[in-house]
């Protein structure tokens, strides 16, 4: 059992859905808009990429012009996603109490990191403009949002790959679990950019169709998406405290590294499942209790494969699963977060989204292809990686 | 609120000035300089032509063909230390439940020589299709941890906190936590940075960079010397060593984190990110002032870092300031960033099982603002029980960590 009850009672995100929590009910409905994405500040793809890109976000408006010339775009994703009401809790909590800061990315500022490069190499050394430097740290999205707002009880990034963000709220969970603060924001960010686009493109896992199928065994590799998505995580005496309304309890976590995935690129799932039926006792419920998952499944067969074993292992085909990432894209360190945020919309709107025509799927596992209309009590968001590394959080409803 | 106490049992050493915890150790108490003219990295352009080089490091020591040509030289020093400090724990991972094992890493740049290479290949070429296609895939720094994990084969949770300069000291607090909370028995622990030419020359364009040598708290102190290397420390449920009779460093008591939310490349000047992790750290821990023997110090060799962290200790401490050593082996090794803590920690962990305390070595000039013994040049003698590690960072990411001597 754990020591503390540990909820969510806010958030701010940034998606492809748009701004905000709310604009995801309508998300799910629809297919996806993807845009071919080729050209940046200094350099263009080759060919260009289908990506799902953030929708509606105006940095400027937004955030206003003020200190924003040296903010990169990761930075500006995360302070975009604190104005949505997070902001104010920041701004209305007194040094002592106000929030910690934990965010996952697999790729942080790479875009900053790779144009300083670029930029001493093209223009030399003693040109590269000193301000920039800032950025080539991995924590400085982080780190920016944590001045920004005077937050000094804990600033954490966590970097796992496609795992980032949903690691980054078991961080967190693990922090508020022995006691060390009683709020703080967690969540995942991931920026499209030139540099990380041409890595996934030289390594082969870019879709060449546009097209992410979701444990599709005619998958040809993943949509490239970005995004913000941040939650407070409150323990119940801070909640009353600031009487904050609960939207869901995290109720158990669970991680574990598939060293076998990571080395050969093989599984048999064992490592996976185990972490499935861990979150489920970590949480003290049965697999009987789970409503659905909400898998990391994105078009990535060598993924999606060893996690549909993960889950007939242990659910059999008793249990839906849905995969958000046929909205939302891959979109790596923030993809476990925007699973959460998905999550959340399902189970407050009594539904498990579909993601549309349906097709034959590895281990014969239940995807849910049309909307299903049903109030659920539990979901799991789950998270497997090409590095290893395999997640999940358990989540309950809260009416 | 501990449930579980937590132990170091094996180190495991990637620095300048040795590689392995004997030739670390008497290095570091010979006040060993590994901060010397760049031999791998060509300074000519720059104002700086001195940093922190592992150059007796041979992965073909630690690693196979096939792992060193899909792993960075980050990764190589984690795995590296990681193998040398399981050896030293004497522990078969095999025979144990490898879920039970997780590995908690930190760094600051991550592979950056990766991103390098690659870009470099493209400006050369002017074609990226030039760019291996199992390059990328060794850059994120996600792929460190992983690396330690695949190689060492655990299965317990693996995490990396790419928290700056500070990021070795919040790998160790983590696999401490996740001790404390009955995750896990053991845990592989440290931090890893490779000699970056993005660090190198943000650090130098910020004139932040000395010219020759690093000389924490002198009057003359004039910069801080990129640097690389990596540290490991097995972290072990007490419970867990003392039923295979594993040898034991020092305990951890726990850690204390902040944040000085200022600037990105600045530090508060009143200290306040450094002065809540050390309250943090005393405070989570129970100890009393009077307790701590010695400080090892984040002391980079800048003139803000060394007052700023003077003033933090005076304010926590006060009385007892002045009669608290506080050194840094960073004027030995230089600023192993990401790696720096996890090798002060275990250094920490040396000194504590041979009652010395390592220098600040180039010390000549006493600087007003920095009053406090610094244990200059040479090494001291002393009992030491309880000792602090801070590390500071971009961002302002503060922590001080806790280390006891095991008494049983």
């Amino acid at each position: 059992m754990h020591s503390k009850k540990i909820y969510i009672t806010s958030s701010g995100i940034i998606s492809s859905f748009g701004i905000g929590l709310n604009a995801f009910k309508e998300g799910l409905s629809k297919p996806p808009v993807t845009s071919a994405f080729k050209d940046f500040e200094f350099h263009s793809l080759d060919p260009a990429i289908s990506c799902i890109t953030v929708n509606g976000f105006d940095p400027v408006a937004v955030l206003g012009k003020k200190g924003l010339r040296l903010k990169d775009h990761a930075t500006k994703l995360i302070l975009g996603s604190f104005e949505q009401g997070l902001k104010e809790i920041m701004e209305h909590t007194d040094d002592d109490n106000r929030p910690g800061i934990c965010v996952g990315t697999a790729f942080g500022s790479v875009q900053s990191i790779g144009d300083f490069l670029s930029d001493s190499i093209v223009n030399g050394v003693n040109i590269v403009n000193p301000q920039a430097f800032a950025n080539t740290v991995i924590n400085s999205p982080t780190g920016n949002t944590n001045i920004k707002f005077v937050a000094r009880n804990l600033s954490t990034t966590v970097s796992t790959g496609f795992n980032s963000g949903i690691d980054a709220l078991i961080y967190a969970f693990n922090y508020m679990q022995r006691g060390y603060i009683e709020a703080i924001v967690a969540g995942g960010l991931e920026e499209l950019s030139y540099y990380s686009m041409l890595g996934l493109q030289r390594t082969g896992l870019i879709s060449s169709t546009g097209k992410g199928l979701p444990f599709s065994k005619e998958a040809d590799g993943v949509v490239p998406g970005e995004g913000c998505a941040l939650f407070l995580f409150d323990t119940e005496e801070s909640m009353k405290t600031n009487n904050r309304t609960p939207v869901v309890e995290v109720v158990g976590t669970a991680s574990a590294f598939d060293p076998s995935l990571a080395q050969n690129g093989q599984s048999d799932g064992d490592v996976a499942a185990h972490v499935l039926s861990e979150v489920c006792n970590d949480a003290g419920i049965s697999t009987n209790d789970v409503g659905f998952i909400a898998s990391s499944a994105s078009g990535n067969r060598l993924t999606d494969s060893i996690e549909a074993a993960a889950i007939k292992k242990v659910f059999d085909t008793n249990v839906p699963v849905t995969a958000y990432k046929a909205f939302t894209g891959e979109c790596y360190g923030v993809s476990g977060a925007l699973n959460l945020a998905c999550a959340i919309t399902d189970l407050k709107n009594g539904q498990i989204s579909g993601i549309g025509n349906s097709y034959s799927c590895f281990n014969s596992i239940p995807l849910v292809f049309s909307p299903i209309k049903k109030d659920n009590t539990f979901c799991i968001v789950n998270s497997v990686s090409c590095d290893g590394n395999c997640s999940a959080v358990l989540i309950k409803n809260v009416e | 609120m501990s449930q579980n106490r937590v132990v170091i049992t094996g180190l495991g050493l990637v620095t300048p000035i040795g590689i392995g915890n004997d030739t670390f150790w008497k290095a570091a108490v010979a006040g060993k300089n590994g901060v010397r003219p760049l031999v791998q990295f060509d300074p000519t352009e720059f104002r700086t032509k001195t940093g922190g080089e592992v150059l007796d490091f041979n992965p073909s020591s630690y690693l196979t063909d096939e792992e060193i040509e899909r792993m960075g030289r980050s990764s190589q020093f984690a795995v590296s230390a990681a193998k040398m400090a399981v050896e030293d724990a004497g522990i078969s991972i095999g025979e144990e439940n490898p879920y039970k094992f997780a590995v908690c890493m930190g760094t600051t740049m991550g592979e950056p020589q990766i991103l390098e290479k690659g870009v470099k290949i493209k400006y050369k070429t002017g074609d990226a299709s030039d760019i291996p296609s199992d390059l990328p895939r060794q850059y994120p720094c996600g792929t460190i941890p992983a690396n330690v994990a695949r190689t060492l084969k655990t299965k317990g949770p693996i995490i990396i906190t790419p928290t700056a300069c500070a990021a070795g000291n919040y790998a160790i607090g983590y696999g401490y936590d996740l001790i404390q909370l009955g995750k896990v028995d053991v845990v592989v622990s440290g931090g890893s940075d490779p000699f970056s030419g993005i660090a190198f020359t943000g650090f130098n364009r910020l004139l932040a960079t000395t010219s020759d040598v690093c000389r924490p708290f002198d009057l003359n102190r004039n910069g801080m010397a990129v640097s690389e290397g990596a540290g490991i420390l097995i972290l072990e449920r007490l419970e867990h060593a003392l039923a295979r009779g594993a040898k034991i460093y020092a305990e951890i008591l726990g850690y204390g984190l902040g944040c000085d939310a200022y600037k990105m490349t600045i530090p508060d000047p009143a200290g306040s990110g450094g002065i809540m992790a050390f309250k943090k750290a005393i405070h989570n821990t129970g100890i009393a002032l009077e307790d701590i023997d010695y400080i090892s110090a984040h002391g980079t060799g800048t003139v803000e870092n060394d007052k700023i962290e003077t003033l933090i200790v005076k304010e926590i401490l006060k009385e007892h300031a002045c009669k608290t050593p506080m050194s840094s082996i960073k004027s030995m090794i230089g600023h192993t960033m990401g790696a720096a803590s996890a090798i002060e920690a275990a250094a920490c962990a040396l000194m504590i099982q041979n009652n010395v305390m390592l220098p600040t070595i180039n010390y000549k000039d006493p600087d007003p603002e920095c009053d406090l013994d610094c244990v200059p040049n040479i090494p001291k003698e002393k009992e030491l029980n309880t000792v602090i590690s801070n590390a500071y960072a971009f961002a302002g990411n503060c922590s001080s960590l806790v280390l006891r001597k095991y008494k049983g």
